[in-house]
This record gives C-alpha cells, structure tokens and sequence, in this order.
C-alpha cells in the first residue's frame, strides 16, 4: 500500500513538474545585465617580460563573481575581478530591486590589480565569526584579506593575518578541517611560486602536458581563531605541485568532516579524505584513479538524491581532444565512479566553472556550464599547439618554447551548457531554450537569488568581456524554501552543514559550502525545489559542530534563518528596498 | 583498421577499469616470447604480428610491443609489415594514453605507416593509412590525404581478385566524403559498394540514415578516444 501511494506521489509530481516544463515560448532567464548596472567588462592581464606574447595565450584567466550579503541587508551582493594592471574590481551592491551600485571605491576594495599583482578570484568567509563575511582577493601575487569593519568599508589586514605571501593563487575555499569553529583557508595556485610578472627563468611552465608536477600545488592555512592564518600545508598533508586551477570541498562518507578534491590543469586530480584528526589522506588512486586531463572546475551536489555528495568536474572535450568531463557518482565508500558518458554531462566543451543547482525548483539539481578559452581571430591555434606536442625531446617547462597564440583563436566561440538533471538519470542542454547559450569565454558562475523570489539566478563571469547577469523569471508554480544558517558552536557562517529536506518521503541533501566552483562563489544559502510540495515535512541539519537538530512541517516559498541551537527557524527579513 | 564489435566492447570496458582506477588483469601471456621469436625470424610476416600485437592487447603491455618493434624494425629496415604493425602497436595503445599523448602515438603510427608503403605499395597500407587519417580533425588537414590514400586502395582492389574485406574501402571512403561536407560524392560510393557488397549493413545503414544520424554515427564511428581495432585476421579469413 505504502508503495502504491508513493508512486502515486511520484506521478502527481511529474505531471506537476511537466506543466511547467519549457513551453516554446517563454525564456526562464532574461540578460539583465545592463538594467541591473552591473556591466563593466574584464580584462585579461598583458605581461610586459620577455614571456609577454607567450604568457598572453596561458593567462586569460581572472575573471570571477563572488556572491554574499556583506551588509546583512537581506539581499545577496557581488564582488567581481578585473585582471589588467590598472583594472578595478567591483563590489556591486544589491540596491534590492535587481540593480546593483558599484561600492568598491568607498569600501575600500577596489584596487586589487598593479604591476605585481593580478587579481584571479574572490572569497567572501567570515574568518573572525563576527558575522560578517570578509573578503579575500585571490591574486597571482598576493593575495589580499579585508576585514568587514561592519560599516560599509573594508580595511586590508593580509599583513596582520599572516598571509602576506607570494602565490600565484588562481583559487580559494574557506571551511572548518579541523571543527574548531573556524574557517580555514584552503588556496590553490596555478603557476609555481615564480614572479610571473618579471620572472628571473624561462622555465615556469608545465613540465608535461598530462603529468606537471612543477605547478603551485596547494596552500593550507589554519585560522587560529585570534585573526592569525599559519600555513600548516605539510602538517595537515596537502603538500601537492600540479596546476591547480579549482579545490571543492565536501563531506563525502557523511562523517562530519569536510573532504578535498582538487582539480589540476595539466594532469591529475587529486581526492583527499579528512582523517577526523587535522589531516587528510591521499585517496586518489582508490577513489577516482590517476587522470591526465586538464581538470578546471569541482562542484559538489547530490545530483541522483541519494544522500551522498557527488562531483563535477570540467575537462577540455573538443574535435581536437576528447577528454570528456568527469561526474563523480559518490558510491558511498570514498569511491567514485565517472558517470558523466551516459548521464550527457560529458561534453561541455573547453569546460570552466560549473555549478549545481536547481533552476526549476523541480527537486534535482542542474548544471551550469561555462566554457571557451580563447575566442579571437578566424585562425586556429590547435596546428601550432599540435607542432609543440610533437617536438621529440622538447622541454615544455620552458616558456620559450611554447608559440605565441597571437590572434588566433582556440576553442572559442562556444556555447555555455544549462543541463537540465532528468530526475538523476540523464542531463539534457536547456541553454539554448532559456537564453542562457553566450559564446563569450565564461570562467565562473555564481548563483544566488537576488531578488529573493524563490527563483535562483546567475551572474556569469567572462573573460576580457563583459558579464552576464540572468535574471530567472520561470512561471511560478514549483514551490522552493531557502535557509540562511548560523553557526553558534559551529563556525558562524556554519560552513560545512549538511541540510535534508524530507517530503512526500523524498529526502534532499544540501550543504553550506565556503566557495566551491571555479572562479566563483555562489550564495551560502541552502536553496531546495520543492516541487509540488507545498511543506517541508522533516529537516534535518547536522551543524559542523556535531549537533544534529529537526525541525517538521515547515511551510513551502519562504526564507528562513536556522541559527545553531534555537529551537525553531527564525524569520528571515531582509531591509527596505531602496528606491 | 577493423572494427569488431565484440573486441571493441571488451576492450572499451578494460578502458573504463583504467579510467575509474581499478588495476588491469596483470595475467601475462606466456605465449609471448615464442611469438616474438616467430617474428624475429620472419619480421615481414604480417599474420604473426598481428598474432603478437592481440596477445599484446590481451596483456596490457603495450610499451612492451612497441619496444620490440622498435628494435625490429631498427635489425630489419626493409621489412615493410613490422613497419605497418609498428604502426599498429602505437594504434593499440592510444586507449590508455592521455589525450595529448594521443595525439603523439596516433602522428607515431602514421610516421610508421607511411615508412611502410615506401617500402612497399599495397592496399592493406593504402587502406590502413588512408582510414588512419580521418580519425583527426579536420582542423589538421588530413582527411583529404585519407581519401587520396582510400581512393589509391580502391584502384588496387579493383584490379585485384574479390575479397570481402573490399568492402571497408568504400565505407571508408565515403565516410571521408562526408566528413569534408562532399555528401553526394559520398552516398555515390557507398552505392558503387552496396552494388558490389548488397547485403552490408554498413552502407545500408549509411545510406538510408537522416543526416543527423548520420553526422552522429560519422562521429561514433571516429571518435579518437575509443579502441579502433586491430585485428586483420579478416585477410586470411575464408
């Protein structure tokens, strides 16, 4: 009987779901890029070294978004980079009505780019649990940490932090390894630790196209709690050298501590389990195996709703090199298996940041896909890529053996993937349909809802372009719920807790996680599609604190404030629109 | 290069144990030696190459193959066949290879090949290196050399005795008219083939599918990243 009526259920939800499925007419996301004011373009970094013309092709990178409400108004904020030397970056404050007024100048956080520093990405996490989020500018340089003074401005305190270091950081997430309440810092960088803007050797580049190991590796600093970061890299066992280009972590055997993927251009990813200790061990080989791709992006999401934390990460899929994306299925035992070929997720082009998450509010989390690398002139760069490879003996290390891309173009021109998940069995592309489909060269994507609608939009970060700003404007219907949480015992910012939304007998898996994605930070809210269910029937949250809390039958179409310990979700009341 | 449908499935599934980490059957074969003997003293036998290269394939050990016909093709330079099955060795490892390695095996084999047909003209070099190049993309120039290559092999078959293995020229050779966008000059030789080969499922198939299934089975059909197999023992099949 039991049986009977979830199916049932099953049903009533899929011919709720199929009425609002795409109708031909209607995109659900609208460019609002403009009207929102939050337009100004990117621009890549132009090296002025003997390397210039050769670094030029290799270095394309910088443009990122990173969403959070650093004011506590209610309404999600974006910090965005610029690359070029006198670029400025921008924090778009969320005026509450779907335009943003650049603040950066006034906060203090504008100046992110000179002659030794580029700025590569964002990370807003809230390092000293005042709840406030502060700001960390990842740079090919040094990176920058600003602390929320609470008042609208920021003041720099990277010196005072201990994070005054030279890093070619291209990558960064914040979360609680050891649960001590605070926020850690995980950096992931590129490049070695040469001055790439006048380097003393020609030799900075990788080493092998499928197995550098002459890369930035990973940086770990442990938060003292006191405002002090020390680098505890090798005490904690991250020491790594590939090409990092994107880290998400996660708890992957739901034992309470958060594991790290990293993704390495060049050649292999790498899979670290949390020992519960304040290490972690190398599980690559038992959980993914040894790849040679160019992995660029790690997004983690319960995308078959199984209750295990599964992984997504772009490579290069184009006519001249099919590696195919990889979606790690978590198979509940610190291993994975690539699922990407049968579900659609493989082909994405030359990926970048990706992320999931539910546009439709139908239950199962989507893909976006942002993809391209150098769209230029009509000529293409892959023959003179091809004569390097095929070079017997040459030393790729070498910068000076690598063509200037010039002009040319390579995997340009390509069209950004929205892939909608069939209930967890297939992905089908719906960017085309929702006017979602750019061939600007995307880097990152955040997703956040900024007019707090229940609908989850996206800021797109481009590369020397301008960004995309899509508002969702799907047909109301599909019911959601949206928590904002709070850690008390836990790091306030509450990163690393697992939320699960149980109804109609289907449970959700979702989490608070401190920046994953590359170049991009998507909203720390816990965002759930609800589908035909109008309740929530049980939620549980297990807070990175150890401390397990339900809460039942929490109506449908709102956002609520879950603070660690409270007996009952709070209202969540964001301030006056300005008008 | 022969496609079987049974090979390739096994062989795609070891491909995807080395993918998701698990280790390969590290069964050697003990047949090994006794086959590389045989051809030591008769390296321009191409049956007992191909022999070599599937025990190969069975095992794994590929680096090890293409170090034994590196040294015979080096003690015997004018043995065309272990040039065509050195070629066929770099071909039979690509699966296990990165994508840019690939890359490198495939330009390898192809070096291989070509050094073959200089020493010696024959359809299976013709065929083989002709159908090699439609594998790359056409941003490197190349299916226009397979064609010329495939339409070389054609003329040979056509002055010689039947075989049923005539037939791969003209799928290959049609499928390279459509892939540089010559449709009619492709459905125009899988006719002369179907003329010639009426029950072949292959050229039905190509014939009678839409052009998107088509541009999807072209694309299957070529897709770099799969195992392309190896096995001539369709040229001593009666």
């Amino acid at each position: 009987m039991k049986l009977a009526v979830a199916g049932g259920l099953v049903v009533a939800m899929t011919a709720f779901v199929a009425h609002h499925a795409p109708d031909g007419a209607r995109p659900w996301f609208v460019d609002v890029t403009r009207a929102a004011g939050v337009e100004r373009p990117h621009h890549n970094r132009q090296f002025d070294n003997p390397y210039a013309k050769i670094m030029a092709g290799y270095t394309a990178l910088g443009a990122s978004a990173s969403v959070a409400d650093y004011d506590g108004d209610g309404f999600e904020d974006i910090f965005v980079t610029d690359s070029s030397r006198d670029g400025r970056n921008h924090l778009y404050h969320n005026n509450g009505n779907f335009t943003f007024t650049d603040v950066a100048v006034s906060a203090g956080v504008a100046v992110g780019n000179d002659d030794r520093n580029a700025s590569a990405d964002s990370l807003w996490f809230d390092y000293d649990n005042d709840g406030r989020p502060d700001l960390l500018v990842v740079r090919f340089g040094r990176s920058q940490l600003f602390r929320n003074r609470g008042d609208g401005a920021f003041v720099d305190v990277t010196r005072e932090a201990g994070l005054d270091r030279y890093m070619n950081a291209i990558t960064a997430v914040a979360f609680d390894y050891d649960r001590d309440g605070f926020n850690d810092l995980f950096i992931g960088c590129y490049f070695p630790p040469v001055d790439v803007f006048h380097p003393d050797t020609p030799r900075f580049f990788p080493e092998s196209f499928e197995t550098a190991n002459n890369g930035g590796g990973v940086v770990v600093f442990r938060n003292d709690g006191r405002g002090h970061f020390a680098d505890v890299t090798d005490r904690v066992g991250l020491r790594t050298s590939g090409w990092t280009l994107d880290l998400g972590h996660a708890d992957a055997n739901n034992d309470g501590y958060d594991d790290l993927y990293v993704a390495c251009d060049f050649g292999t990813d790498r899979f670290f389990v949390n020992n519960g200790d304040g290490t972690f061990t190398d599980r690559t080989r038992e959980a993914i195996g040894f790849d040679t791709r160019k992995g660029m992006n790690v997004d983690w999401g319960d995308f078959d709703n199984d209750g295990l934390l599964d992984v997504f990460v772009t490579n290069i899929t184009d006519d001249y090199m099919r590696e195919g994306n990889f979606l790690w299925r978590n198979n509940g035992n610190l291993t994975f298996t690539d699922v990407a070929r049968e579900t659609g997720a493989y082909d994405t082009g030359w990926g970048w940041g990706a992320r999931f998450f539910d546009y439709d509010n139908d239950g199962w989390l989507d893909l976006y896909v942002t993809n391209g690398w150098v769209s230029a002139g009509p000529e293409s760069y892959v023959p003179d890529i091809f004569k390097l490879i095929i070079r017997p003996g040459v030393d790729l290390a070498d910068a000076r053996n690598w063509p200037p891309m010039g002009s040319k173009s390579l995997s340009g021109f390509q069209k950004k993937k929205l892939l909608h998940n069939e209930q967890g069995h297939a992905f089908i592309d719906q960017a085309s349909r929702h006017g979602v489909d750019s061939t600007r060269d995307g880097r990152g994507v955040a997703v956040a809802d900024f007019d707090n609608d229940g609908r989850l939009d996206m800021f797109v970060a481009n590369a020397n372009s301008s960004p995309y700003l899509y508002r969702n404007v799907m047909p109301a219907g599909p019911h959601w719920a949206a928590f904002v949480l709070e850690g008390t015992k836990s790091n306030r910012g509450a990163v690393g807790a697992q939320v699960r939304a149980t109804t109609g007998g289907r449970t959700r898996l979702q989490f608070v996680d401190g920046g994953n994605g590359f170049a991009a930070q998507s909203s720390a809210r816990v965002h759930f599609g609800l589908g035909a269910s109008s309740r929530i029937d049980t939620l549980e949250v297990r807070w990175p604190s150890g401390l397990r809390q339900t809460f039942t039958s929490i109506a449908a179409d709102k956002t609520l404030r879950l603070v660690e310990g409270e007996r009952a979700p709070l209202p969540f009341a964001p301030a006056a629109v300005r008008r | 290069m022969m496609r079987r449908l049974t090979v390739w499935a096994t062989l795609a599934a070891a491909a995807w144990r080395i993918g998701a980490g698990m280790p390969q059957s590290p069964a050697d074969d003990p047949s090994l030696p006794r086959l590389e003997a045989a051809l030591s003293s008769a390296p321009d036998d191409l049956r007992a190459g191909n022999d070599y290269r599937m025990a190969i394939i069975r095992t794994g050990q590929y680096d090890r193959a293409l170090a034994f016909f590196e040294t015979l093709a080096t003690e015997h330079p004018d043995a065309a066949n272990a040039h065509l099955n050195y070629g066929f060795a770099y071909v039979d490892k690509i699966p296990t290879a990165g994508s840019i390695s690939q890359v490198i095996l495939a330009n390898r084999a192809l070096t291989e090949f070509s050094r073959a047909l200089e020493l010696r003209r024959s359809w299976i070099g013709y065929y083989t290196r002709g159908n090699s190049y439609l594998y790359w993309p056409k941003i490197f120039d190349r299916t226009r050399l397979g064609i010329a290559d495939l339409e070389e092999a054609l003329r040979m078959q056509q002055a010689d005795e039947a075989h049923a293995y005539h037939v791969r020229t003209f799928i290959a050779l049609g499928d390279g008219h459509w892939i540089m966008d010559e449709a009619e000059k492709a459905k125009a030789i899988w006719r002369a083939g179907l003329e010639q080969f009426p029950d072949n499922a292959a050229l039905k198939t190509r014939l009678g599918a839409t052009p998107s299934a088509l541009k999807a089975l072209i694309n299957d059909t070529y897709d770099s990243s799969r195992r392309v197999d190896t096995n001539l023992e369709e040229l001593w099949a009666r």
